[in-house]
């Protein structure tokens, strides 16, 4: 067993001794995964995850890094940034993602990825173009 | 007003583009990180006796390039043998399937240090490079 080996096995002990949590929390993330585009709050994801709401948060953003809300912001975005590489209208997008509103939409987007929805789209084209 | 508007132009922000990685030989780590791994090479310049070799994911190709640089700076060669020899990879690769890609890439005969190996919500893998480098594949399930 090498160096990093061995430190992989003393943080599986030290920091994820607790299985059942790290699975429940897993679980709601792949959750997340595969349905963003519904209105998923915040009552529907501890429910899946049989915690109570503060404790899925802190559990979220303790093996995460972030919270539910801001990973499920950030999978709806990069689907977003599929959909318009891909040419689909922002309006489209938007409701394909489960954003509630177009401003908000275009508000998260500029927000996470530093350009708007419609020069992201334009850049997309026109280096497909090239 | 003016000055605002000048600043504006030239866009005063640092862009993260470039990341590099220690090889010990740049012709023999361009075949294995675009013919095995699947990188695309995306600049080689000449520069006497090494040259300017840049890879980029086939899925980011305007994205971050990774810099295939000669390990010609002797500490740095100390320093890389220590890494390796203590089984540390000396960069990450995110994939969407660390067991498929395991199985692929030891079909090719891929040499791996540890095999699929869930840490938490992380799934990893560590193989050899057979350029002096361990390299690590991660997928967050």
């Amino acid at each position: 067993m090498n160096y990093y080996i061995s430190q992989i096995e003393k943080l599986k002990k030290e920091v994820y001794s607790k299985d059942y949590l790290i699975t429940q929390v897993m679980e709601t993330k792949q959750f997340i995964d595969t349905n963003f585009a519904e209105n998923l709050d915040l009552n529907v994801l501890a429910k899946k995850a049989y915690l109570s709401k503060f404790h899925f948060i802190r559990s979220f953003k303790n093996i995460y890094g972030v919270t539910p809300h801001q990973y499920l912001i950030s999978v709806r975005i990069k689907e977003a940034k599929r959909l318009l590489s891909n040419n689909i209208t922002i309006a489209e997008s938007c409701a394909a993602t489960g954003f509630e509103s177009t401003t908000s939409f275009i508000g998260l987007f500029k927000k996470i990825t530093g350009t708007t929805p419609d020069l992201y789209r334009r850049k997309k084209q026109l280096s497909r173009a090239h | 007003m003016q000055a605002f508007y000048f600043f504006a132009q030239i866009n005063l922000v640092m862009r993260i583009k470039l990341a590099s990685l220690l090889v010990q030989d740049q012709d023999k780590a361009l075949k294995f990180y675009t013919e095995i791994l699947g990188f695309i090479k995306k600049t080689e310049i000449p520069m006497g006796e090494h040259k300017w070799l840049t890879i980029v994911s086939k899925e980011e190709q305007d994205g971050v390039e990774l810099v295939l640089e000669p390990l010609g700076f002797a500490p740095a060669k100390v320093y890389t043998e220590a890494l390796f020899k203590a089984g540390i990879p000396q960069t990450a690769f995110n994939v969407d399937d660390v067991d498929k890609e395991y199985e692929r890439l030891k079909s090719l005969g891929v040499e791996f240090s540890l095999q699929p190996t869930q840490m938490g919500p992380t799934k990893l893998a560590v193989f050899n490079d057979t350029c002096g480098n361990n390299i690590q594949i991660f997928q967050l399930l």
